[in-house]
């Protein structure tokens, strides 16, 4: 009884052996990034930049109209804007070499 | 030269004409009530897509026939997309991408058939299109982790005391992506159709010459509908890169 379970065990794992070494035959060759995808990861950067400025900006200026504090609010978050946009643009990146 | 400045006299380029909405039935204002053209092409997008799924599946075949392939195709290439960017467990919403992605593609394309109209020229299907996403995206992420998901926006590997800073920094990196992903969509689509349009004002004028605009037009237009299928394909992947950080929201 215990032999054959051992056997058994045995078999599973060559079995699983080779499957595993069949899967990695079969697998499909790593996908390349083409220069289209390449451009609209750029394309993506540049819209998620300019986004956030102004975002950043039209945020600035409504709090700034509703305080009164005219050119404060809207210097600081154009600056965060653009740091949410370098933000996100950083974060495409991160995309592009993960992959 | 004589002609060159009577043309330029007579050149009147009218390139975003075409993305007026006004109504197909009847004239008069334009109510919200009115059968306007994008609601007349939205309308012959679905037509489209129900035609291409369902007549393409009709016979489900084992062996498929070139129509049912295409649209195998389409399905298995969506499905592995949101499996690869957003994970196995992004599955449960693939019927929403899907939707959206073909909803996309045939407006994109569809609106490349001269004197059509392209709903996703505008910023307000687009938009909508965006927000469904944003709002869905932002409750699942509650109602997976709680008030956890706000640790999206908790930086904790950055020291304490630009964590706030950061934090803004994240929340409005968090609502610039609805815009941006609005914008993309409807900012390519209207800028090749316009060009296009210019180019063919040009053509009007230019008499003899007008070979080279139409030249110029056939290019701009291959390259459109390029643009029509990356478009679809980033505004679906942009989604499940949403979805994703919904659903496993640690860095």
């Amino acid at each position: 009884m215990k032999t054959d379970g051992s056997d058994d065990r045995d078999q599973k794992k060559s079995l699983q052996e080779r499957i595993k070494n069949l899967e990695e035959e079969i697998k499909p060759p790593e996908k390349k990034d083409s220069p289209i995808s390449q451009a609209s990861m750029g394309w993506r950067m540049v819209v998620d930049l300019v986004v956030g400025v102004g975002l950043g900006f039209i945020i600035g200026y409504g709090l700034d109209i509703l305080f009164d504090t005219k050119p404060l609010n809207m210097v600081i978050f154009t600056l965060l804007g653009f740091g949410a946009g370098i933000n996100l643009m950083l974060r495409t990146a991160k995309e592009m070499r993960d992959k | 030269m004589a002609t060159d400045t009577e043309a330029e006299k007579s050149l009147e380029i009218h390139p975003m004409d075409q993305f007026l909405i006004k109504p197909v039935l009847g004239d008069g204002p334009l109510m919200w009530y009115s059968f306007s053209n994008t609601a007349m092409w939205m309308g012959i997008t679905l037509l489209g897509i129900i035609i291409f799924l369902i007549v393409g599946t009709r016979n489900r075949a084992y062996v498929p026939d070139r129509f049912q392939m295409v649209v195998e195709l389409i399905y298995g290439f969506v499905r592995n997309m949101v499996q690869d960017v957003a994970g196995r467990d992004a599955l449960p919403y693939f019927p929403y991408i899907m939707t959206a992605f073909m909803f996309v593609i045939f407006s994109n394309v569809l609106g490349l058939i001269p004197m059509s109209f392209t709903p996703t020229s505008h910023i307000a299907v687009t938009a909508t299109l965006a927000l469904v996403v944003f709002i869905s995206v932002t409750v699942i992420g509650f109602v997976k982790h709680g008030l956890g998901f706000l640790g999206l926006f908790w930086i904790s590997s950055a020291p304490l005391p630009l964590r706030p800073v950061l934090a803004v920094i994240e929340i409005m990196s968090y609502f610039v992506r609805p815009i941006s992903h609005s914008i993309r969509l409807a900012g390519n689509m209207m800028a090749g159709h316009a060009m296009i349009k210019v180019f063919a004002a040009f053509a009007g004028v230019m008499g003899i010459g007008s070979f080279v605009p139409i030249i110029a037009i056939s290019a701009v237009y291959g390259l459109e509908l390029l643009v029509a299928f990356i478009q679809a394909y980033v505004f679906t992947i942009l989604t499940c890169v949403y979805l994703k950080d919904a659903l496993h929201p640690q860095h």
